[in-house]
């Protein structure tokens, strides 16, 4: 592999790596504090793909924006909608299939997770489906150009960096900080890390552990949103499926970080898209995704609280 | 394998009692807490000591380390001679079975369900008998359900065996839990809190338990803070404080030591249990 | 108004039976204009089935209001069914099955003018008896579960409740009309409902308990004529054994989950592993390694790869037990699929011939009685997916005979141990580990055969059969049908096979609404139509109510059977 590849192959595996991460920090967020594996938040990425395509389609699907217009009022409004339409989701989920079963046995959300996961799916394949104007849901519809990151690449050397990849990186880098701010400076970040700690004594100091966990929802689907967006600047194109195998990655982004560590997730994610696109440069790509899995089963059998440790690696 | 209830470990009647258990210089540590320190113990044949000392003394961390759930930093537990495996199940299988501080029952299965999940580890019926219905699986079937109900029957539960063990009463849970340990075919039987939460009635009916069990030729160990219960029961009595043993004689040694006076008084709370 | 009413309660007792009586007289009439709705109810003094099948309702609902009349010695068996209770569901279930006729007369002869006055007056009088029935007093809790009966009379009734259950499926699977098929669903439910009030499932279930091998015979016979009543039509035969390979791969599921409490979210995979096993051995020209075996060996070869895999994916996983464990297991169903789809020569070695699979796959044939021909057989013809549903029920019986076994076993006692408390059940001596390892390896071996079978049925394998969805959907037969039972997982692989394929229209929400019955279900019934009493007590660990009725009927049946029965036998 010659310097220039190994770059390519860098970048490749930064942006990817950076989906996965955004992902991931949904996972352990609402693990850190019930220990819930929110399984349909593949699912929740996907609303937010979609959520932020509606925007553009709602606005007139424009083509020809000049790239301020594009990048400037246009993309935030998507990741806007996005964000708004994953946070619902999410939240109606928590309240609706979630929460119900908080002390039901493990099994019992699960299994409701499950059934999130196929609805929301199909929910969105037939909603969009009924939309006038809509493209036919059931193939992977093109993700909107925006004018100023699609088609453009930074020439860094001999290598090519596309600006799809640099707004995933620079997307996970301001979710970071974000996330950084809110957990370790504000008052309701702080009752997060609290009853992350030791929920009956956050609700005895007073903490709404409901409002808490909701916000652990809402913080992850946000992301995730984000996620989605940048999923459909970088790969191009989104479909009702996308959630499944993404969300699966992420969990084991997730699970390789250290599952209820952020600090985790970001880095489990980033290595988990370096190893991938590296593996599929050496290797068959035909057996790309099985390099996922394969890491996930390794992590958990030999280091099951992950690189940097987990909150919690017994789950008996 | 039906006739005789309770045919190992037990000593002759007027036989010498023998080294059953013996615990050598038992360490455990947590990271940089040390719960458990150089305690040494033996348990004889058919002998019932008891186990006493504040709250957080190391006493359960002692149990988890004999019965294989924690794997002592250093020292070393033998029954009768042999160092005892590392594993929960082998060292039931080498006889030695608890009972929890909190009961810990199959809380959705009958009280003789329970009873014949003890009897798992002495039984042998694999797969095969069992699709099969082989003789071996009959034979086993029929002796473990024949052996759960004399348990039952011995610790008084004999009308209740198809209850469901969580609506059993506090008491007899207990003791369910005791019956359960006792099919595992122990020679040594660890009992840990067996009267916490018990009304004197109680209490005096779980004694009048012990010593039949012992009767039986069991030896038995049992943590207690109810110090009449423990002084009415054990031959002797080992007092740990802070993972250290205090005092180990009989018990009226214990009972009148001052140091053991001053370690509970330094701790107010020492009834209530730990 | 209710005082009112109640006060003269004997008045609207009379109102109520006399509504009854006149509505058993609408289905002499007709009740649509054309002969092509439902079955035909156009004749007067001809009631058709469907008529009939109102009639049945709204007797039972005459004779339950009657019933407060009664004296004598059928007065006191009176008293051992809620008369009150039976009265309210049989009246109202009446008019609610009357309203569908209604309906589906309406919708397939365009409109409510099809409808004749006798159909009105139909669900107007059942309305008038259901409602006379809800304003009088409720009843007591039947007694007639505990009602002791000599030992042929519970055979009779077991062998009468089987044959209704035969005739009641072959004719609802005979409706080529989604109408009919719906309306006859709605007096089977109705039925239902009616029975459970009169404390009639009550004592059939205690019949039952104390007739296991008379059940079991009774409803493998059942089963085994069934294809008789098809008439050598493939087509029902077919969902027959669609659902028989997919209720066998959920038993293996189930112990699993239902047993053991682990959450397998890939077991498609064993499924498959027994399928390309199965076609890659067999005779098929596209068949990799076709070597020339009997089938049981092929059987038992695919049984066993399926549980090698089980070990391989259990051996490293089992330790992380949890919520892990169900990612994990998902991700080895995806690997499962992505391998079958890359042995193709290409990316691997050939062995599945990559996304192609094995198409092709020749007909079993024993002795020389091909599966794949129509035998004429007592006069009926006997298509091929009669021959391969004989087959499947060969192997469903050994897989319920397997697992029956097994969960009345002390490696079943084990298992259950494992669900309840880990850490205590390995303090007791059980071998945690090994038993889990071997829940995981014999699962698959069920899943693995059933397979074996289903390569043969479907003539070609190929990866894309065996994605995610399908292993929630055995998750979900499992789940919808209750955890740790048979007849539950029996009745949820029905359904969730059948329905689909009876109820094209909705096809397209078909997965919509399975997603929100699976979050419904854990929501409101999470131990599933047919609860296992401990499973039930696990999800409403709170409910103290509930754990002394299952304890009363643990302990009500353990006293009526027999010490001696060997109740694993045959369930």
């Amino acid at each position: 592999m010659n310097v220039t590849l190994f770059f390519e192959q860098l970048v490749n595996g930064l942006s990817l790596g950076s989906l996965y991460a955004l992902i991931a920090v949904g996972y352990t967020v609402v693990y850190g504090i019930i220990q819930l594996i929110n399984f349909a938040h593949g699912e929740i990425f996907m609303v937010g793909a979609f959520g932020a395509y509606t925007v553009w389609m709602v606005v007139g699907s424009p083509t020809a924006l000049s790239w301020p217009m594009a990048l400037f009022v246009l993309l935030p409004a998507m990741i806007l909608g996005g964000v708004v339409l994953s946070v619902g989701t999410a939240l109606a989920t928590e309240r609706f299939a979630y929460r119900p079963l908080r002390g039901a046995p493990r099994l019992a959300p699960l299994i409701s997770a499950i059934g999130i996961s196929v609805f929301l799916q199909e929910f969105v394949r037939l909603f969009y489906r009924k939309l006038p104007g809509a493209p036919d849901s059931k193939r992977a519809i093109p993700f909107p150009r925006i004018e100023g990151i699609t088609g453009h690449s930074l020439q860094v050397g001999a290598v090519a960096i596309k600006l799809s990849s640099v707004f995933t990186v620079v997307a996970l880098a301001v979710c970071t900080a974000f996330l950084w701010y809110y957990i370790n400076k504000t008052k309701t970040g702080r009752a997060m890390v609290a009853t992350s700690q030791d929920p009956d004594t956050a609700r005895l100091m007073g903490i709404d552990v409901d409002a808490v966990i909701m916000r652990a929802f809402a913080v992850g689907a946000g992301l995730a949103a984000v996620a989605g967006v940048a999923h459909g600047l970088y790969i191009g194109n989104i479909d009702f499926k996308m959630g499944f195998m993404a969300g699966l990655k992420a969990f084991t982004a997730a699970v390789l970080g250290g599952i209820g560590n952020i600090n985790g997730a970001v880095v489990g994610g980033l290595v988990l898209g370096i190893v991938e696109s590296f593996a599929a440069q050496l290797g068959n790509s035909a057996w790309k995704d099985v390099w996922a899995f394969v890491i996930l089963i390794l992590v958990l059998v030999f280091r099951p609280q992950g690189i940097l440790g987990a909150k919690v690696a017994d789950r008996a | 394998m039906s006739a005789p209830v309770f045919a190992s470990g037990a000593t002759k009647p007027g036989g010498e009692r023998g080294v059953l258990l013996e615990a050598r210089d038992v360490t455990m540590r947590f990271g940089g807490l040390t719960a458990v320190k150089q305690v040494s113990l033996q348990v004889h044949d058919g002998e019932i000591v008891g186990l006493i000392g504040p709250n957080g003394a190391g006493k359960t961390t002692f149990f988890n380390c004999l019965t294989g759930l924690y794997k002592p930093t250093s020292g070393q537990v033998t029954l009768r001679g042999d160092v005892l495996p590392p594993k929960p199940r082998d060292v039931v299988k080498a006889g030695v079975a608890r009972t929890f501080q909190n009961i810990r029952l199959f809380h959705n299965m009958t009280a003789m369900e329970n009873v014949m999940v003890g009897t798992y580890c002495r039984t042998k019926a694999n797969v095969i008998d069992a699709i099969f219905r082989l003789p071996r699986h009959r034979r086993e079937e029929k002796a473990s359900t024949a052996r759960a109900g004399e348990l039952l029957a011995f610790v008084g539960l004999a009308d209740k065996a198809n209850t469901l063990s969580r609506n059993l009463p506090y008491g007899d849970q207990r003791r369910l839990e005791i019956a359960r340990a006792l099919a595992t075919d122990p020679s040594l039987l660890l009992l840990d809190e067996p009267t916490a939460g018990m009304n004197p009635n109680e209490t005096r009916d779980a004694e009048d338990l012990i010593f039949r069990i012992r009767d039986l030729g069991l030896a038995i160990l049992v943590i207690e803070h109810d110090m009449r219960f423990i002084f009415n029961l054990c031959d002797r009595v080992l007092c740990l404080v802070q993972g250290e043993v205090l005092i180990d004689g009989t018990g009226d040694e214990v009972q009148n030591d001052p140091r053991v006076i001053e370690a509970y008084l330094g701790s107010p709370q020492a009834e209530a249990g730990d | 108004m209710t005082e009112k009413l109640l006060a003269r309660a004997g008045a609207v007792r009379v109102a109520g039976v006399v509504a009854a009586a006149l509505g058993l007289v609408t289905v002499l009439l007709p009740w649509a204009y054309g002969k092509t709705a439902l079955d035909n109810m156009t004749y007067f003094f001809g009631p058709s089935f469907l008529q009939l099948c109102y009639a049945i309702l709204l007797l039972v609902a005459l004779v339950a209001l009657a019933a407060k009349w009664f004296r004598g010695r059928l007065g006191r068996f009176a008293k051992a069914v809620a008369w009150a209770d039976t009265a309210k569901a049989a009246g109202l279930g009446a008019a609610g099955y009357a309203l569908a006729c209604l309906v589906a007369i309406a919708v397939q002869n365009g409109g409510l003018v099809m409808i004749e006055p006798g159909g009105w007056a139909a669900f107007g009088l059942a309305l008038v008896t259901g409602g006379a029935a809800l304003v009088l007093p409720g009843s007591a809790k039947p007694t007639l579960g505990k009602l002791k009966s000599p030992p042929w009379v519970q055979i009779l009734a077991i062998a009468a409740a089987m044959a209704v259950v035969l005739f009641a499926a072959a004719y609802e699977l005979n409706r080529a009309d989604i109408e009919d098929f719906l309306v006859f669903g709605c007096f089977a439910v109705a039925v239902v409902v009616v029975g459970r009030a009169a404390g009639l499932f009550g004592w059939l279930s205690l019949a039952a308990a104390n007739n296991r091998r008379v059940l079991s015979l009774a409803a493998f016979a059942v089963a085994f004529a069934f294809p008789f009543t098809q008439n050598g039509s493939d087509a029902n035969m077919s969902v027959a054994n669609q659902v028989l390979i997919f209720a066998a791969t959920a038993m293996g599921l189930n112990i699993v989950v239902g047993l053991v409490g682990l959450l397998d979210m890939g077991y498609i995979a064993f499924l498959g592993a027994g399928a390309f096993t199965a076609a890659v051995l067999s005779k098929s020209a596209f068949a990799t390694l076709s070597v020339d075996l009997p089938f049981p060996v092929t059987v038992l070869i695919s049984g066993v790869v399926a549980s090698l895999l089980g070990l391989l994916i259990g051996t490293p996983t089992l330790r992380v037990s949890g919520d892990y464990l169900a990612i994990v297991t998902l991700a080895f169903g995806e690997i499962f699929r992505i391998t079958m789809n890359n042995l193709d020569g290409v990316d691997g070695p050939n062995i599945t011939n990559g996304s192609n699979g094995v198409p092709a796959i020749p007909n079993l044939d024993f002795f020389g009685f091909n599966l794949g021909q129509v035998h004429h057989f007592l006069g009926v013809d006997l298509g091929r997916q009669s021959n391969y549903y004989w087959l499947l029920l060969v192997v469903i019986a050994v897989v319920i005979v397997v697992f029956s076994n097994l969960a009345h076993s002390r490696i079943g006692r084990g298992w259950v141990a494992i669900r309840e408390d880990e850490l205590a059940a390995e303090a007791m001596g059980v071998n945690t580990f090994a038993l889990k390892l071997l829940a995981f390896a014999g699962g698959a071996f069920l899943a693995g055969m059933a397979g074996s079978v289903k390569a043969y049925r479907d003539t070609a394998v190929s990866p894309d059969q065996f994605v995610f969805l399908e292993s929630a959907f055995l998750l979900a037969a499992v789940v919808l049908g209750g955890m740790g039972t048979i007849g539950g997982v029996l009745i949820g692989a029905t359904l969730l096979k059948l329905l689909p394929e009876k109820l094209r229209f909705f096809e397209d929400y078909r997965l919509l609404l399975f997603g929100a019955l699976m979050v419904l279900m854990m929501r409101f019934r999470p131990e599933g139509i047919v609860a296992d009493e401990r499973r039930q007590l696990e999800f409403h660990d709170a409910d103290e109510e509930l754990a002394e009725e299952v304890e009363e009927d643990l302990v009500s049946h353990h006293s009526l059977l027999n010490p001696e029965t060997d109740r694993g036998a045959v369930a």
